[in-house]
């Protein structure tokens, strides 16, 4: 170590003997290295200059250095020792700091030559040793601060040294120099330019080299600086290294530990089984062996007793001999009929039992290996994430553990029948989130997540609902109607299931500027919505259904022009005869007469009056449109309540304002019928087209004539609800109406 | 121009509705005599100058019959409308017939350039109401010379249309009350009246867009007696062509009390085209 970390420091010098250079980078040690050479050039050219400085005794050059001292102090207050003392202060209570100084080597800097720039990272002998005492007791907090105390310089060394640096020069100096000779790099008094060495030298003033020392020294500062900075740095990211380890090696402990108490549990839990088996097997025997014994000192004492007997028998007179004999013989014949039992029962060997290890090497096996993870926790779903076919899913991993796959499992939610739950889906990928397509729009689906590692697999989390988006619904165009002010808007929701709300988007067509701004109405619960508009505009509208999922894509667009009045007649009041054109403006009167079938009294539907309505947005205020009609033809034109009496002539209740036009016998007849009233008014040029005022604020009702912008008449009604525009016609024939037209100059008079 | 000007005296100005109604007397040249006129000024021609709009009395009148009868003031405040209401006819002559009949001579000028003696020479009411007059309130008052209107009553009708119907494009629009001489009273003696016809005239009108709002009331005396014929004219109209909205007003008669209550309509009429 020694050798090598001499060459690449570069020192040339051989006053490196004592030291011994460590790499302390134990981890990533490339760019610590880098840093060391560069250091050293600079170093090697500070010793040159406070050589030279030793040469020459210079009084100003020597103050320089002092200065220098009294900087480099100050950065090493700076920059690590207000530091260090605040970790002393604050672990005084650690197990001996200075055996931790000594235990943890590889930080202990340590400055021998005062010559030497005192940056170098140095270690001495003993640390390599100790460099093998290893890590094991690194377990604990105050151990890690031990380690950031035994790294940060040590204060009181540096000063002294930097003392022993300064002192001699101060102490050389004999007479003030004044003049500096450049040559040798010295400074010099003004008269030894004269004679001496100097004599041939290029000699400037004393202020001017020192300036140049200054500057010099400076420069050095900034760089000690940076480097300072740069240790700084590298000491925090070792800390962080550390800490990292001491988890890590932590989590490994526990790991072992749980592992081998498994192991060992399992192994006295075989223990205890097998000596129990043992112990049982062995009573057994016991017991066994105990019976056979018992039995066979019973037969024993029998077999005594018969003998005993015989004995006496044989002892006995004739005639009871031969008594006794008969009845012995039987008892005789009858015990030793019955068999005695010299088997032994138990054996006395120990029957061979195979153990079974199988378990406890599995246990073993696994010591090496990760435990399972753990459940992830599935989130809930965030809003807006979802679209109409797919949903984003997200979950998590409390703790730390490794994890090679999730399966994510769903099925969609089930109303009905909970019994009978649709087949799960499940996909697996690496990350902790997952978006998954070709769902059905505005459904609910619930969602669960296994983790996986070699070791197997997590438990399931819990499980997670998350929506799909609703479809986008379908705009009723034919249904729109728009004024001035504003538009009356209704869809299909286009979808099954009822959704949470509704968005209105709008966004003004031809107005390069504004063209990017949209707005929205929100939260519309309804099919149908009534926005405020700008007059004179173009919008583009779109609808968007929205759910807890997210909002649907747009609907298709449809255009609203807020010029005018815009509505259409209305199919469901349409009498029968009448037919009305695909546009919704036109109604046609045929001259055949289709039977009427719907003839029966309605409430929505004319019956007796060949009339229909027209579908006026329900707005307060202006709206204005036109009629074209044949000049021959027996027409009415007006507005009525919706619930106006379908079955009476329009004009002929309070509930209707019209213009009835009659031709006969090559008159035209003009009447304006409210109430089955008119006034008695002439009109000398009939009408090809009727402009129809309807203002709700000044409660009038007027007409014109449109080629001729002649005011014709204007009815003052009180209009408590809205009315809708009404058109019969009393003959075969046709009418159009013209809307969405902007109001003549002239109606505004009226 | 001057002298003209000069000419004019104040003779009355009273604060209405915000403007100002006043009557002024000047020599005119066309009736060679002192003519009287009412002037009422809105309350906009303080600052800007504002369209004109001629009356033209019925039989019998004088300026002071409408200014004092009508209540048109609040409805020319509102619109803007500057309103000139001139004598009927020439005074002061004493000349032989003219007080013989009410519906000839003083008071009864029908806006015409009489051709015969006696009144040959002073009975130029056309040329006053058309050409001196308009001159004089152009000269004198605030109003756009290009905006001007007539509206009429009674014998007054005749005046209005002819005005319109000779001078295309001169008056914006034209409108009337209790039309007498549009029927028969000119029918008598259509040789003389011939230049006044205004059937004819309207056929060689250039401009079709002629809106003609008449009212007329249905109780009117002159309806009764047979001097005015709607029927008949209405119907001759409609042969014409002529835009004509004629309302009959149920129970009203030839006064101002039925000029009161219509006038607010006359005025939107010509405000209509006037301020258009």
């Amino acid at each position: 170590v020694e050798e090598e970390s001499g060459q690449e420091l570069g020192l040339d010098r051989s006053t490196a003997k004592d030291f011994h250079f460590y790499h302390m980078d134990l981890h990533d040690s490339e760019d610590r290295l880098q840093l060391f050479p560069e250091e050293n050039t600079r170093m090697r050219k500070e010793v040159v200059q406070a050589e030279m400085a030793n040469e020459s005794r210079g009084a100003g050059d020597g103050k320089a250095q002092r200065d220098l001292q009294e900087e480099v102090d100050e950065l090493v207050h700076l920059y690590g020792l207000e530091d260090d003392h605040e970790l002393g202060d604050e672990f005084v209570d650690e197990n001996m700091p200075r055996t931790g100084v000594s235990e943890y080597p590889p930080y202990v800097m340590k400055r021998r030559d005062p010559a030497r720039e005192q940056r170098d990272w140095r270690l001495s002998g003993e640390t390599v040793e100790a460099e093998d005492l290893g890590f094991g007791g690194w377990g604990s907090a105050g151990q890690c601060q031990d380690l950031r105390e035994a790294y940060r310089y040590t204060p009181g060394r540096a000063s002294e040294e930097y003392e022993c640096y300064v002192i001699p020069e101060e102490e050389d100096e004999e007479e003030a120099a004044d003049v500096f000779c450049v040559t040798c790099k010295t400074p010099i008094r003004a008269f030894q330019k004269v004679f001496d060495e100097h004599k041939e030298h290029e000699v400037i003033p004393l202020n001017e080299a020192l300036e140049s020392a200054k500057d010099e020294i400076h420069k050095n500062m900034y760089k000690l600086e940076k480097q300072i900075i740069e240790m700084e740095n590298f000491a925090n990211h070792l800390e962080e290294v550390f800490i990292t380890v001491e988890e890590n090696f932590g989590k490994q402990e526990q790991n072992f530990e749980s592992h081998y108490n498994e192991i060992l549990e399992t192994l006295a839990q075989k223990y205890e089984e097998k000596i129990q088996a043992l112990g049982e097997k062995k009573k057994e025997k016991l017991e066994a062996l105990y019976g056979q014994l018992v039995n066979c000192g019973e037969n024993l004492d029998t077999c005594k007793e018969l003998m005993e007997t015989i004995e006496e028998m044989c002892h006995e007179e004739k005639v009871d001999f031969i008594k006794d004999a008969v009845a012995m013989a039987d008892r005789l014949g009858k015990f030793l009929k019955a068999k005695t039992d010299v088997e032994i029962s138990a054996q006395p060997e120990f029957e061979d039992q195979t153990l079974d290890f199988s378990d406890v090497e599995q246990l073993m096996g696994s010591i090496n290996t990760i435990p399972a993870p753990s459940a992830p926790v599935i989130n809930p779903q965030a809003p807006n994430s979802a679209t109409g076919s797919s949903v984003r899913v997200c979950w998590s991993l409390y703790s730390d553990d490794t994890v090679e796959s999730y399966q994510l499992s769903y099925r969609p939610v089930q109303d009905s029948s909970p019994g009978k739950d649709q087949a799960a889906f499940t996909v697996t990928v690496k990350e902790t989130y997952c978006s998954v397509t070709n769902l059905v729009p505005n459904t609910q689906y619930e969602f669960w997540v296994t983790a996986h590692n070699r070791a197997g697999p997590s438990p399931s989390s819990e499980h997670a609902v998350y929506m799909t988006a609703p479809s986008p619904p379908i705009i009723k165009t034919k249904e729109i109607r728009s004024c001035e002010e504003a538009v009356l808007i209704c869809w299909e929701s286009g979808n099954l299931n009822p959704v949470d709300s509704y968005t209105v988007e709008l966004t003004q067509a031809e107005s390069p500027e504004a063209s990017d701004v949209t707005e929205s109405v929100v939260g519309i619960p309804t099919c149908e919505s009534l926005v405020q508009l700008q007059p004179g505009r173009s919008y583009i509208i779109y609808v968007r259904a929205l759910n807890t999922g997210g909002p649907s894509v747009r609907s298709e667009p449809a255009a609203v022009h807020t010029i005018g009045s815009y509505f259409r007649l209305n199919k469901d009041t349409c009498h029968p005869w009448l037919i009305i054109s695909e546009d919704g403006l036109s109604v046609v009167r045929s001259e055949r007469r289709i039977p009427a079938r719907d003839l029966s009294s309605s409430d929505t539907r004319f019956t007796r009056c060949v009339a229909v309505m027209g579908n006026l947005i329900p707005v307060r205020g202006h709206h204005y449109w036109e009629v074209e009609v044949d000049e021959h033809l027996d027409y009415t034109v007006g507005v009525a309540f919706e619930d106006v009496t379908k079955q009476e002539d329009l004009g002929a209740n309070c509930l209707s304002w019209c213009m009835r036009h009659t031709f006969a016998s090559s008159r035209h007849k003009y009447e304006f019928l409210h109430n089955r009233t008119t006034p008695d008014i002439r009109i000398t040029v009939p009408p090809k087209k009727i402009g129809i005022l309807l203002d709700y604020e000044n409660s009038k009702l007027s007409f014109f004539n449109v080629d001729l912008s002649q005011h014709l008449y204007t009815f003052s009604c009180q209009l408590h609800e809205f009315v809708h525009p009404c058109f019969s016609l009393e003959n075969p024939g046709c009418l159009k109406v013209h809307n969405g037209i902007s109001m003549p100059k002239h109606v505004t008079f009226y | 121009y001057f002298w003209r000007r000069m000419a004019l005296t104040q003779i009355s100005s009273n604060k209405c509705f915000g403007g100002l109604q006043k009557v002024s007397e000047h020599d005119s040249v066309q009736l060679n005599c002192k003519m009287k006129f009412a002037v009422y000024l809105p309350p906009k021609a303080e600052t800007e100058k504002c369209p004109a709009l001629y009356w033209l009395s019925g039989l019998t009148c004088t300026e002071q019959n409408f200014i004092s009868k009508s209540s048109y003031h609040q409805a020319a405040s509102e619109h803007g409308l500057v309103v000139i209401a001139p004598d009927t006819s020439p005074r002061g002559y004493n000349s032989k017939g003219e007080d013989e009949s009410w519906d000839f001579g003083t008071g009864a000028g029908f806006y015409v350039d009489t051709t015969e003696d006696p009144w040959k020479t002073s009975y130029r009411m056309y040329s006053y109401v058309v050409e001196e007059l308009p001159q004089l309130i152009n000269a004198n008052f605030p109003v756009e010379p290009q905006r001007m209107s007539v509206f009429s009553h009674s014998m007054g009708d005749h005046g209005a249309l002819i005005c319109a119907l000779k001078n295309p494009g001169k008056y914006k629009s034209v409108s009337a009350f209790a039309p007498v001489s549009f029927s028969g009273y000119l029918g008598t003696d259509q040789s003389k009246w011939k230049a006044y016809d205004a059937t004819r005239l309207v056929k060689s009108y250039p401009g079709s867009q002629l809106d003609i709002l008449i009212d007329q009331g249905k109780d009117d005396q002159f309806l009764s007696d047979g001097q005015l014929l709607p029927d008949n004219f209405i119907a001759a109209w409609t042969e014409k062509k002529i835009p004509i909205v004629f309302q009959l007003q149920e129970g009203y008669d030839h006064s101002y009390y039925f000029i009161a209550i219509f006038i607010t309509d006359h005025f939107r009429h010509h405000a209509k085209y006037l301020n258009a």
